[in-house]
């Protein structure tokens, strides 16, 4: 046998592949290193408590019967403090040191906008929980997938409500004097005023101001027929509330999903001033008019129950981290591979793919994934489990 | 609306009012200014809401527990971070002990407590939530009462008076065989329940909130450096002033500016009248 | 020599990381060397200078926006885009220091924290050139420095860089001069030393290398908001300082390795990092105020000898004091100064003739003190003036003095406990120096030959006053009889035309009293007019050419010391039989 150029090229070409061939019965066996950073402690950590039962159970689950084929999935999780430097140095962590397959989180946007690009330059495959618009861009971060609503489609579902469904005309938007208020305050106001509503009042408040009768009491002279609120902080929520009983206003409030959390509950002087507040919520995790979930959510609900509290937080958090765990455990259970341009390649080829949280679509050009029709209004104070009662008008 | 503002206004401006006298109470005994200002009155608040809320405690014994546990921390204040510390008092070392002690109460009220503000009980049920409602002028009253307390403290009892020795002058003092220890304890637990009222005063209006440390510490502060160290009648003025000022800031701007302009306001007026609008120059050095 | 190991060490295993660490440790590095370049320009204004400035990270936001905006909106390149953060962040550093020299500590603490806030919200509401809550990205570098170890090594060289001119600034006079107005402010203004110059040229550098920073903070986030730069980040590098120590370099440097190092290695604690920290602080202060430095202080642990005397030595006092200056007298016409309604200075005239020794006695509070206080210009009469030659002795100026020859001593002793001898003593010559900072620095040859020259010149002082065995030593493990001696060197390192020494015996022994007063002759015989205010009798009719006896802010005598001792109402009152 002559040796010919050509088989001299495939011989080498072998020995090349022969670590790669190594390398993937090793991984075998090897589990799947998936690194959650979020939140768990300071000032922002609710999302996370939820977030963090969604991962765990869905891990137990995939552990519990077997593994991804064969293969067990191992979360490494570290805590970012709501902090952008920690973020990054815990990114960097689990990438280089942990070398996760995988990253969800961090959740807060502050800490996201400094860790995409980040995770972009290791071509990580990371499921991004963050609302705000300039998270996604294939062609930058073609490794970023968002697994959440985005901003404009939580405004959209607001503007819809209030244009389509409360037929009102004058709205007065407000938001708080955080990173998060400030930037969803002027997208709020450009998206209302395009769709050819009457912006009549907007304010960026203070969130520790002790009182906010003011902005209020110059909302209502204004004509606000409807206040639209995205704040996440529960104080500033229930002072509006407060000031509004206080006014004798009867104006609705809709706006961030903030707006339904238990805090305010605890907050507002007297339990009905909590009506007639509208925040974002989700088809997935609204009762519908017989008292029950969609019915992939009822039963995760039924067999969860008891097995962790689900009053005390929102069932679309814990929704979205089992999603975000399902997402990758079936990306490496159809491709055999846990290998990054694997795992972004399957996730790009996903269409109406059903999650506990909504339905996710991407495609190499998209990857806002979230079903808009999923975000709907939700009425704030009727929380059960984590769910809540559609708001009125709804079919 | 001039109402809303005047109310609320009044309400905070009273609140840092009695911070600012906190401060003053324990400058007075020590010369030394505390960062711990500003937490005695967070723990007003939260200390409140804890034994009313969540242990269920009628009101009025709720009241005594907080102050006394502001009285407390303030105790501990003095044995911890400022005793050891006042040897070197022109070394400025109180600054940093006070400062670290009060970050200490904060992350340990954000860990033990929560991060997220708490309700703050209602107290007597006055009011409808309009600018004549309970959570309005209850910080007021306890502001006057306080100054009117201090100033029947001060002039009409023998410990009072030797408060104000030691505030004239703690050598001499010393020398006239004060115990100046205990009275500066005593001064301390006294700054705490002083504190502590602020906070519970202001609780409906604040709530029980571990950040409100921070806040009430620089916003108490601004009163005591416009009317003068030491200076209880400044105080008074300077916080009420500064509450207006700051809430009519805040609807006439909104926000964030509104928080700009207080602290430029602040720093300019500091850096015009050092010694404050009413107070006196400094002492000799050499 | 020996100091450099350390440095040497820290050097080697920098550079050995990228030899055997992932890139997670290139971003530790990195950040490590970053918050080092603003940690290292702070520990003068913090550590050296005693400022406390808590909000610093004001600059580090205020560098990062800068850089960051030039980059993303002009297209700059990023290296001029940190030479710009550096620029503002050097100005921003003159306008938030300088309250400092108007504030008292606490105030100025708070003023420092006011800014941090107003510059972050300030980010937060300029939308359209910060992007607000949603921020802006960071300067992208270009290879060689776009990997996570290129960056780091850029990260190590700024480090090295802020590292060896902060050293040099440390040793230098300017970082004396720093130290002084933090431990002796009193005495640092006598020598000359003007504070509100020095505050500024080190704010501005501070400022700068705080600047600088923030660009380099922007490129390692890769992305900045607001919520980057929150006031647990600006207590980090206050601690880190603090831990390390005042007034080292080394210190603050372990300090920030170690608050870098810390979060990552004690992950699950990480909630309570901040109350570690913090409890942290209060240990440091309660416990070790030196920090991590006096750890590492081992030359200052050996015991010194016990039975040690001061021998100092007046035949070498005319070679140090050679000045050749003109000969003038300082005159006290008509002075009064009244505190409230005290009268303590009341019409009083006074000549010190240049190269004698005048005595000033009488009994406490006839305004003995006060009198000097007004020469050294830390008071200003209400009437009369006071004069050297035919020049007016400016009013409450005393940072003057030094320069028109006048230099003094205090009643009690104010030295810079921390400092060692030598320094204390070199404090005093500080205004000889030509250096500018920015040479000191760089080391520039004028820097050199200053340092070569003051130090040659403390030693002479030193051997004069009989301390020369004892210039390493740090100056608060003196005795306080040779720290009368210690002030005494540091006024005459200058080369005063005139010395005002205030009871410079009180607190000596016989023996000492002795030799002090051989040494105020010689002084006084080389040409120094001395202003001697005593209560030891003795030593002021030993040595005095004339004496003044004040009385309730008046002269009650003046005279030979003969005639003094003659004086009935002087005798009667004071000097008892």
């Amino acid at each position: 046998m002559s040796l010919t150029r050509r088989a001299l090229v495939r011989a080498s070409a072998a020995t090349l592949a022969l670590p790669a061939i190594i390398r993937s019965a090793r991984a075998a066996a090897e589990p799947i290193r998936v690194g959650w950073l979020a939140t768990f402690t300071g000032p922002l950590s609710s999302p996370t408590i939820g977030f963090d039962r969604g991962v765990k159970w869905a891990v137990e689950q995939v552990n519990g019967s077997g593994g991804v084929n064969g293969r067990m999935i191992e979360v490494i999780s570290r805590d970012t403090q709501g902090d952008p430097t920690k973020a990054v140095n815990a990114t960097q962590d689990v990438i280089s040191r942990q070398k996760v397959h995988a990253i969800f989180g961090p959740v807060n946007s502050g800490e996201l906008l400094a860790t995409t690009p980040i995770m972009a330059r290791a071509r990580m495959p990371s499921l991004v929980a963050g609302v705000v618009n300039s998270l996604i861009d294939p062609v930058k971060y073609p490794n970023a997938f968002r697994v959440t609503p985005s901003n404009a489609q939580w405004d959209d579902a607001v503007r819809n409500y209030c244009q389509n469904i409360m037929k009102v005309k004058k709205v007065a938007i407000t938001a708080d004097a955080t990173g998060y208020g400030t930037s969803a305050h002027d997208d709020s106001v450009a998206s209302f005023k395009k769709a050819g509503l009457e912006v009549v009042y907007d304010a960026v408040i203070d969130p520790a101001q002790p009182d906010v009768t003011p902005d209020m009491l110059r909302a209502k002279n204004a004509g606000a027929e409807v206040m639209v609120s995205w704040t996440v902080s529960a104080g500033m929520a229930a002072r509006m509330m407060n000031a509004r009983a206080a006014l004798n206003w009867d104006v609705p409030i809709a706006g961030h999903p903030a707006l339904g959390t238990g805090e305010i509950g605890k907050l507002v002087d007297k339990p009905e001033y909590w009506e007639k507040v509208y925040q974002v919520g989700y088809r997935s995790c609204s009762y519908g008019p017989d008292g029950k979930l969609p019915k992939p959510n009822q039963d995760f609900v039924d067999s969860v129950k008891g097995k962790f509290p689900l009053a005390d937080t929102s069932l679309w958090w814990i929704a979205s981290g089992v999603d975000a765990i399902r997402l990758i455990s079936e990306a490496v259970a159809k491709t055999g591979s846990s290998d990054s341009d694997k795992i972004i390649g399957y996730w790009n080829t996903l269409q109406m793919w059903p999650g506990l949280y909504g339905h996710y679509s991407f495609t190499p050009q998209e990857h806002n994934g979230f079903l808009g029709s999923d975000v709907v209004m939700s009425k704030a104070n009727t929380q059960r489990d984590g769910a809540f009662d559609l708001a009125p008008g709804y079919v | 609306m001039l109402a809303a503002i005047l109310a609320a206004g009044f309400a905070v401006g009273a609140t840092y009012a009695l911070i600012g006298v906190t401060y003053n109470i324990m400058f007075s005994a020590s010369r030394v200014m505390s960062f711990t200002a500003g937490q005695l009155g967070m723990a007003g608040g939260v200390l409140g809401a804890l034994f009313i809320n969540r242990l269920g405690l009628p009101i009025l014994p709720g009241f005594i527990l907080a102050l006394a546990g502001c009285a407390l921390i303030g105790l501990v204040t003095e044995i911890v971070a400022v005793r050891p510390v006042l040897k070197a008092l022109d070394q400025h070392l109180y600054v940093l002990s006070t400062l670290a002690f009060a970050l200490m109460i904060q992350t340990f009220t954000a860990i033990e407590w929560s991060t997220e503000p708490q309700p703050f009980p209602r107290l007597l049920g006055i009011g409808e939530g309009g600018p004549l409602d309970e959570k309005f002028w209850l910080p007021v009253v306890a502001c006057a009462a306080t100054i009117i307390g201090l100033e029947l403290l001060y002039r009409r009892t023998l410990v009072g008076r030797a408060f104000l020795a030691i505030a004239e002058d703690n050598f001499a003092a010393r020398a006239l065989g004060l115990p100046e220890r205990n009275l500066r304890m005593a001064s301390f637990a006294l700054a705490g329940a002083v504190g502590g009222l602020a906070g519970f005063a202001g609780g409906e209006l604040l709530l029980a909130f571990f950040a409100n440390g921070a806040t009430l510490n620089f916003f108490g502060f601004v009163p005591v450096a416009l009317g003068g160290l030491g200076n209880n009648r400044g105080a008074v003025i300077g916080g009420l002033a500064l509450g207006v000022f700051q809430q009519a800031a805040n609807f006439l701007m909104g926000g964030v500016v509104a928080g700009v302009a207080v602290f430029v306001v602040f720093i300019i007026v500091l850096l015009v009248a050092p010694q404050g609008l009413f107070g006196a120059p400094a002492a000799r050095r050499v | 020599m020996r100091a450099l190991i350390p440095y040497a060490l820290i050097a080697v295993a920098a550079l050995a990381l990228p030899l055997f660490a992932n890139d997670y440790w290139a971003v530790i590095g990195a950040r490590a060397a970053v918050y080092w370049v603003l940690v290292a320009g702070l520990n003068l204004v913090v550590g050296y200078g005693g400022q406390l400035a808590i909000g610093w990270v004001a600059l580090l936001t205020l560098g990062s926006y800068t850089a960051a905006i030039l980059v993303a909106r002009l297209d700059l390149d990023p290296f001029l885009a940190y030479a710009a953060g550096g620029i503002v962040g050097a100005l921003a550093g003159v306008v938030v220091g300088l309250p400092a020299l108007r504030l008292r500590t606490f105030y100025f603490a708070m003023t420092t924290l006011g800014f941090a806030t107003i510059v972050t919200q300030v980010a937060l509401a300029w939308q359209s050139v910060t992007g607000g809550g949603i921020g802006l990205p960071g300067p992208a570098m270009s290879p060689p420095f776009d990997s996570a170890w290129g960056f780091y090594l850029l990260c190590l060289g700024f480090a090295a860089v802020v590292t060896w001119m902060t050293a040099n600034v440390g040793s230098s006079r300017y970082g004396r001069s720093l130290v002084a107005i933090r431990d002796a402010e009193v005495a640092a203004e006598a020598t000359g030393i003007s504070k509100a110059r020095l505050l500024t040229i080190v704010f501005l550098f501070s400022g700068f290398t705080a600047g600088v920073a923030g660009g380099l903070f922007a490129t390692l986030q890769s992305y900045i908001t607001p919520e980057a730069f929150s006031f647990d980040l600006s207590v980090t590098f206050f601690i880190a300082i603090l831990v390390g120590g005042r007034g080292s370099i080394l210190g603050p440097l372990i300090g920030t390795i170690l608050l870098t190092l810390l979060p990552e290695v004690a992950a699950p604690l990480v909630a309570w990092s901040t109350f570690l920290y913090a409890a942290l602080l209060l240990a440091i202060v309660l416990l070790m105020p030196g920090g991590i430095a006096a750890l590492l202080d081992f030359r200052n642990r050996k015991p010194l000898e016990s039975h040690r005397s001061i021998l100092p030595q007046p035949d070498r006092v005319r070679a140090l004091l050679d000045h050749g200056q003109v000969r003038e007298n300082i005159t006290l016409r008509n002075v009064v100064l009244a505190f409230g309604g005290v009268r303590a200075i009341d019409g009083l005239d006074i000549t010190i003739r240049a190269g004698a020794v005048h005595g000033l006695i009488g009994p406490n509070g006839s305004g003995k003190t006060t009198t000097l206080n007004v020469i050294s210009g830390y008071y200003a009469p209400q009437e009369g003036e006071a004069f050297l030659g035919t020049r007016v002795l400016p009013h409450g100026a005393p940072q003057t003095r030094s320069a028109m020859g006048i230099a003094r001593t205090f009643q009690t002793p104010r030295v810079i406990g921390e400092a060692s001898v030598l320094q204390n003593v070199m404090i005093g010559a500080t205004i000889d120096g030509r250096a500018s900072f920015v040479e000191a620095a760089l080391t520039l040859p004028r820097h050199r030959s200053d340092e070569k020259r003051l130090t040659a010149r403390a030693m002479d002082a030193l051997s004069v006053v009989g301390l020369s065995s004892l210039a390493g030593v740090r100056a608060d493990r003196l005795q306080h009889s040779e720290l009368r001696f210690v002030e005494i060197a540091r006024a005459l390192v200058g080369r005063p035309a005139f010395l005002l020494l205030d009871e410079p015996a009180a607190g000596l022994s016989t023996d000492e009293i002795k030799r002090l007063g051989t040494l105020i002759k010689a002084v006084a015989e080389a040409g120094t007019g001395v202003l001697l205010v005593e209560h030891h009798a003795d030593l002021i009719f030993d040595i005095c050419d004339e004496v003044t006896v004040l009385n309730l802010g008046k002269e009650l005598a003046a005279g030979t010391p003969a005639e003094i001792r003659a004086h009935k109402e002087v005798v009667s009152a004071y000097l008892g039989a």
